[in-house]
């Protein structure tokens, strides 16, 4: 009995120390982005919270609002073109049985083990031609590249796992097939649609070595941002934990709203 | 219209970007790797040299480098990232507000981008005012003022523990999706005979788990064979060049010194790795589902 009370407390004990070493370093940088200059060079807990490095990092010569709306706009496009041809290339490896599927899926998914950086290279080389370097339309095209695969075994995952009855049935009624993926697998589907469309849009949100590489200036996302705060004059730790939080709050919003599907997504594909 | 037709056409829109975006540029960086093309020199596609590029890698200090610090990196990473996952889920799968709590913050890292987990690294870590060093230094006087991005061994260790945090809250999801596969009743039976719990775990649960745990070691190699974000920003790939993975020397080479044919084969030589890897992993599953099935 004693023996088990002490694993029950030390149980908890891992638990909460576990918890800690995930959120500290979250928490540190929330509270060194409402710190001043002086206080984010302490340790002290003991600080007036302040707006002023959001107001800063917001402003001239910064514009993290520029940035902020590059990410959107990349990763909304992304997921809206990767997405719905995803979500088609699923339905049909999980439903057909035809030649060659076997081969094609082997491709996509060997595709997406291939490194960045490989990629990046023939497309720096192709956009400087085309006199597309630091636009998002560039990001956009790469950014694909990365998500689609990803999304097509992910989507194809919880496809797998609707069962088959009900779009025989239609199809015995005399459905045709298109219609039964509209009406019949789309909305059972619709879940897991969600839940790979903001794991496509974290991804690319928080994409780092494209932007870095592809873009300079009118382009720049928030993640490459961030270096842009080491300066001559050092580190400014205080603007780089305000553009952290920016970059931070509207993905967790998006992990914990969809957490249940969000770990079920996770190990769909992979565990499969 | 036909199944066996509409089969194809579903297939259309995803497989032409994975064309435009994946396949071709790879046979654009195949046929680079082949030429000589100096970007400071020349605007066009230099001559074909043959395999110059790749004998140039094997001979070239930087390189081997690169190989050897990717091997340390990506040893102690997947081995650390399993032990945690692991151990995490054996603890995660029982109920509890606790359990569920933590189960939910375990998302975070992962969601986080790993620029900005390089980043506030960094910052906890400075000798001068970070709160990692401080602290450390608070409770072990002997470890005040360590300089710990600027030491070659420690700066790896830290990136290593950023790679860490960032992935093995991920792979708990896939152990505890994995354990959840293992059906009670065999560990309930072993338990009533007498045996103990680190009986029951490496006698009962681990070889059901063998499969998960494959999948997962392969799926952590490739992850870490491909990180790069945070040696950027958390240590620029030294000090000197101690934590200058392949990845990070592939970009030094393109984009610092543009160095485009010299750049692609070295990329070649990273997927060909990656391409061995998963090959191996998806005949893996492939072979896996034939058991299930079977």
């Amino acid at each position: 009995m004693n023996r088990k009370r002490i694993y029950w407390w030390g149980e908890r004990a891992v638990l909460v120390l576990v918890s800690c070493i995930v959120l500290f370093p979250i928490l540190w940088m929330f509270l060194t982005a409402f710190k001043r200059p002086k206080d984010a060079y302490s340790l002290s807990l003991d600080f007036s919270p302040t707006l002023s490095n959001f107001v800063t990092v917001f402003s001239d010569p910064w514009n993290l609002g520029d940035m902020v709306l590059n990410s959107a706009i990349v990763a909304s496009v992304t997921v809206l073109i990767a997405v719905p041809c995803a979500s088609l290339a699923a339905y049909s490896f999980s439903r057909f049985r035809v030649r060659g599927r076997k081969f094609l899926f082997f491709l996509i998914l060997s595709t997406q083990f291939i490194p960045a950086v490989v990629i990046v290279l023939p497309f720096f080389l192709m956009f400087r031609t085309l006199g597309l370097l630091d636009t998002r339309i560039a990001l956009i095209v790469v950014n694909l590249a990365i998500v689609t695969p990803f999304v097509i075994w992910m989507i194809k995952g919880f496809i797998d796992a609707i069962p088959t009855d009900s779009e025989e049935a239609a199809m015995i009624d005399g459905a045709s097939r298109l219609r039964v993926i509209k009406d019949i697998v789309l909305p059972m589907a619709a879940p897991g649609i969600l839940t790979s469309s903001i794991f496509c849009f974290i991804l690319t949100w928080n994409e780092f070595l494209f932007a870095l590489i592809l873009t300079r200036r009118d382009a720049v996302t928030l993640p490459v941002g961030l270096v842009s705060f080491r300066t001559e004059r050092g580190d400014l730790w205080e603007l780089m934990s305000a553009a952290g939080v920016m970059i931070t709050v509207p993905i967790f919003i998006m992990a914990l709203l969809i957490q249940k599907h969000f770990t079920r997504g996770m190990t769909a594909g992979a565990v499969k | 219209m036909r199944d066996r037709s509409l089969a194809y056409v579903l297939l259309v829109p995803a497989f032409l970007i994975v064309l435009a975006t994946t396949l071709y540029p790879l046979a654009y960086s195949l046929v680079t790797a082949f030429r000589e093309w100096d970007l400071t020199k020349q605007r066009r596609p230099g001559e074909f040299v043959g395999v110059d590029n790749f004998v140039h890698a094997f001979s070239e200090p930087g390189f081997q480098n690169s190989i050897w610090i990717t091997t340390i990196f990506v040893i102690t990473s997947v081995i650390l990232t399993l032990l945690i996952a692991m151990s995490l889920a054996l603890l995660l799968r029982r109920e509890g507000r606790l359990h569920t709590f933590t189960r939910i913050i375990l998302i975070l890292p992962f969601a986080m981008s790993p620029a900005l987990i390089g980043v506030s690294y960094r910052f906890m870590f400075n000798p001068e005012f970070g709160v990692i060093a401080k602290g450390l230094g608070a409770v072990f006087p002997s470890l005040e003022g360590v300089p710990w991005l600027a030491s070659p061994d420690l700066a790896m260790a830290i990136l290593v523990l950023t790679d860490v945090w960032h992935w093995a809250p991920y792979m708990t999801f896939m152990c505890l999706g994995g354990l959840a596969s293992v059906p009670r009743e065999t560990e309930e039976a072993a338990r009533i005979d007498g045996a103990s719990s680190w009986r029951v775990f490496f006698g009962v649960v681990l070889p059901q788990m063998k499969g998960v745990l494959l999948v997962i070691a392969v799926l952590k190699t490739i992850f870490a064979l491909k990180m790069f974000d945070q040696v950027v920003t958390l240590t620029g790939g030294g000090p000197g060049t101690s934590t200058e993975t392949l990845a990070f020397f592939i970009f030094n080479v393109g984009f610092k010194w543009y160095d485009m044919g010299y750049a692609s084969a070295l990329a070649w030589i990273l997927t060909a790795i990656m391409m061995l890897i998963s090959i191996w992993y998806v005949r893996m599953l492939l072979s896996e589902r034939k058991m299930a099935t079977a």
